[in-house]
């Protein structure tokens, strides 16, 4: 490995000031730092820092999503392949044009939205949307703003919105009906053309209700890697348990919607479906681990953290079940992104009235 | 007490409890600056002979505060840039201290208490003191509304208070008493671990009796150790006109050593560790001694870092400064960072020592980690983990504080009470974007000093 720290060696200078690509260095920087830690020492006291960085972080992620990208791949085919690397290449060109432009380092973020979008859209969509959806929201819900760290929203779901309000036909048409077998469809590769149907959540508007372990192990139509509730819960719980998502967001997300679901359930029966049935179905338990927990995007008091997940989950149920819409985690989340802001200053001032008196 | 925050940082190298005498040397480079002290005032001629304990600079900002010469010794003036220069150093006996020398800041009718407080001064004990909200020098003629005596250390690596107590537990009873007898009524509140080790039990048994000290635990977890936090904790509030004193033990074993003995206070016990370092443990040292003679034979790491302090607050030692300055408690080295890890962010890290769980040590026990200087990733936007605020002792919002610092915004700053920061360094050191956090609130309280409240101080 030595060899390739040398051949990096050998080009930098290219990319140094003066040097004829220098203005890719971000390009560069990302590619080296991606594969030998970072040179860099402390400047200041403390001279020794913790071995966490943003990589890391991030990639605790990518792990905690595996689940549900296995999941997408025996349910939906190789189709996903496809769809993750046009994510990857579309969103990963922005970012990359972005950081160019700014002269700023390429963000690790990005790893993380573009994995994360082809695994809310549904599977059978056409591969030029997927790259429509994927560099809007990067660039609309990220870069306008002044790249992650400063978006209010999180990407991913600001370009699964614009696909739903822009191509909201080929959106809802697109869900393929899942594999089975031992395999399930892992050796094929298709497209609308195989089977669709509607969602679930779609389905019991009209009175058809999905069994509920179906919706447990995944076998049903949804967003690529939203079908599968056991996956999502072994991925999440990692991520909980590593603390890079907070576990108040996932219970306030799902003690909320649970909470609500049942006190309406039992009020009105006919209206609205077990909670245990919604629990499982649609989107909520992959937003409520992988989208709402973003850091960046959610509050960062604890006290605004539990007002956000407490909106979220409230709001997923009452979308779902009173207005036209099936799904409501999406609108819900970005609700809830609006939202963190406001209920971060009133958590603050809170703090800081107690604060008042020390010293 | 139940501090917030704070965490332990596993690092290698902590100092072992054993004390080692340094051999005598024959120059000593006393440097004229140290954290808090400025001896710009020379008392000494260039050639002069000076006798072990002689007052060879003053800090005229800090009350006269002196630089003792700690051996005898030949004064050289301008041999080295910043530093008064000993030559021929030699081991006499101490002469003991006479109280005839003139002191003209000092006022005349001293009184018993008034005696004391002056010889503490001249002995070289009283630089001991801190005042706990501000760690400048304490007013030797004021009356303090209360006094924290600690016997905790926890940066990693200062030199561990109880390394001395365990032996002199007499003398640091006495210094105590002494202690007391410079108040009138006010408590000294006496800061001892809460785990229950037996030498908290041998000085609880040793103070009974002693109605004003009020003992209080405190975790072993850093920074607890710190005044200003213990302060707060202890519902101490600041008040310039009635200071909260501050103190260490080894400043209680220099108040003994100064009253008791009338003995001057030179020799430090300082600490040697971190990950470079061979054998780490305790020294006793003396201001001026070369700095290289302590580390070089101490090493065997190539490129290292030597920091005056410990590795969360402590300064770099720069290549001007040869020899160790008179408020040194400790020197940490560290190998500089130089191995570049191959695709080390997806090492599953069984080795790696974090305050996050995202490594696999995370499943094993503790164990102290080789740290180095490496910064351990790139510098990148805060994207609001919350980890500093977990840590952050002082129950400030350090992310809050760091994006309004970055707008400008002072005001609000202050609003957001960033003068509660103690400058710990536990947010920078868990921020996994590698904010530099402790660096911008120095730089960003003293802006707000300079822009907000000159006007104050004029006035
Ligand atoms: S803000 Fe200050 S007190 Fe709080 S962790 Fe950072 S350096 Fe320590
Ligand atoms: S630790 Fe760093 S990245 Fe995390 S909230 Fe604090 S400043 Fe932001």
């Amino acid at each position: 490995m030595r060899l390739l720290l040398g051949i990096l060696d050998r080009v930098r200078p290219i990319f140094e000031d003066g040097g004829k690509l220098r203005p890719m260095k971000p390009v560069f920087d990302a590619t080296e730092n991606f594969f030998y830690a970072p040179s860099a020492r402390t400047q200041n006291a403390p001279h020794i820092r913790d071995p966490l960085d943003l990589k890391r972080f991030m990639s605790m992620v990518i792990i905690g999503l595996a689940p549900c990208v296995v999941a997408a791949f025996y349910f939906f085919g190789l189709r996903m392949l496809a769809m993750i690397v046009v994510s990857y290449a579309a969103g990963g060109a922005v970012e990359m044009l972005f950081a160019v432009v700014r002269k700023e380092e390429i963000n690790e973020g990005f790893l993380v939205t573009g994995l994360i979008f082809p695994l809310i859209l549904p599977p059978g969509l056409p591969l030029w949307i997927v790259a429509v959806g994927v560099a809007f929201g990067v660039l609309v819900g990220k870069e306008i703003f002044g790249g992650t760290g400063r978006n209010p929203f999180n990407p991913a779901l600001v370009g699964r919105c614009f696909l739903v309000l822009g191509y909201p036909g080929v959106m809802s048409a697109t869900y393929i009906v899942p594999g089975s077998g031992p395999l399930g469809r892992l050796t094929e590769y298709v497209g609308v053309e195989a089977m669709t149907r509607a969602t679930p959540l779609a389905e019991a508007k009209q009175g058809v209700v999905a069994p509920i372990a179906d919706l447990f192990w995944g076998n049903v139509t949804g967003s690529a890697g939203e079908t599968a509730a056991i996956a999502i819960i072994v991925g999440g719980v990692f991520l909980v348990l590593t603390r890079v998502a907070n576990w108040r967001t996932v219970a306030g997300i799902i003690g909320s919607f649970t909470v609500l679901g049942l006190v309406l359930h039992y009020a009105r029966p006919d209206d609205f479906a077990p909670v245990g049935w919604h629990l499982l179905a649609g989107g909520l338990l992959f937003g409520a681990f992988f989208m709402a927990t973003d850091p960046v995007t959610s509050p960062i008091t604890n006290g605004g953290k539990w007002a956000y997940a407490v909106i979220i989950g409230a709001a997923t149920l009452l979308i779902r079940n009173l207005t036209g819409y099936v799904e409501g985690m999406m609108f819900a989340i970005l609700l809830g992104n609006i939202a963190a802001p406001v209920l971060d200053d009133v958590a603050v001032r809170l703090r800081l009235r107690r604060l008042q008196h020390e010293g | 007490m139940k501090p917030r925050g704070g965490y332990n940082i596993r690092v290698a190298g902590r100092p072992a409890g054993a004390v080692e005498a340094l051999p005598e040397p024959d120059t000593l480079y006393l440097p004229l600056r140290s954290r808090r002290f400025n001896f710009s005032e020379i008392c000494v001629k260039d050639g002069e002979r000076c006798g072990p304990g002689h007052a060879i600079a003053k800090d005229p900002e800090n009350y006269f505060v002196p630089l003792l010469a700690p051996r005898a010794g030949t004064v050289r003036l301008d041999a080295v840039e910043g530093h008064i220069v000993l030559e021929d150093v030699a081991k006499l006996p101490e002469e003991t201290y006479h109280p005839d020398d003139d002191l003209p800041h000092v006022p005349k009718d001293l009184g018993s208490s008034g005696m004391k407080r002056y010889k503490l001064l001249a002995l070289g004990a009283w630089q001991f003191l801190h005042d706990a909200h501000t760690n400048a020098l304490p007013d030797p003629f004021d009356t303090p509304s209360a006094v924290i005596a600690s016997t905790i250390r926890l940066e990693p690596f200062l030199a561990r208070g109880d390394v001395q107590v365990r032996k002199r537990l007499v003398n640091f009873t006495r210094g105590l008493e002494h202690l007391q007898a410079l108040l009138e009524y006010q408590p000294i509140h006496l800061i001892l671990p809460e785990v229950d080790s037996d030498l908290a039990s041998r000085v609880r048994d040793t103070l009974r009796g002693h109605a004003w000290v009020n003992i209080t635990y405190v975790p072993l977890r850093y920074p607890f150790d710190n005044f200003a936090l213990l302060a707060r904790g202890l519902g101490l509030k600041y008040d310039a006109n009635s200071p909260v004193w501050a103190i260490n033990s080894e400043g209680i074993l220099a108040m003994d050593r100064a009253l008791t003995m009338s003995h001057p206070c030179t020799v430090r016990l300082i600490s040697l560790g971190g990950p470079a370092v061979d054998e780490p443990k305790h020294l006793k040292a003396m201001p001026g001694y070369p700095i290289r003679a302590i580390i070089d034979p101490r090493t065997s790491s190539e490129s290292i870092r030597v920091l005056n302090g410990g590795g969360l607050t402590g300064d770099t030692v720069l290549e001007d400064q040869l020899g160790l300055d008179a408020e040194c408690t400790g020197l940490t080295v560290l190998p500089e960072h130089t191995e570049r890890e191959f695709l080390g962010f997806v090492r599953p890290g069984s080795d790696r020592r974090s305050y996050s769980r995202c490594f696999l040590s995370t499943l094993r026990a503790p164990a102290a980690e080789r740290l180095t200087t490496a910064l351990k990733g790139e510098r990148r936007p805060c994207v609001s983990c919350n980890f500093c605020e977990e840590v952050c002792p002082a129950g400030i919002m350090p992310h809050l504080i760091h994006k309004l610092l970055y707008q400008d915004e002072l005001e609000q700053a202050e609003l957001t009470r960033i003068d509660l920061c103690v400058e710990c360094g536990l947010c920078s050191f868990v921020c996994p974007s590698k904010i530099d956090l402790r660096r911008e609130f120095i730089d960003g309280k003293q802006l707000i000093q300079e822009e907000l409240h000159s006007e104050e101080v004029e006035a």
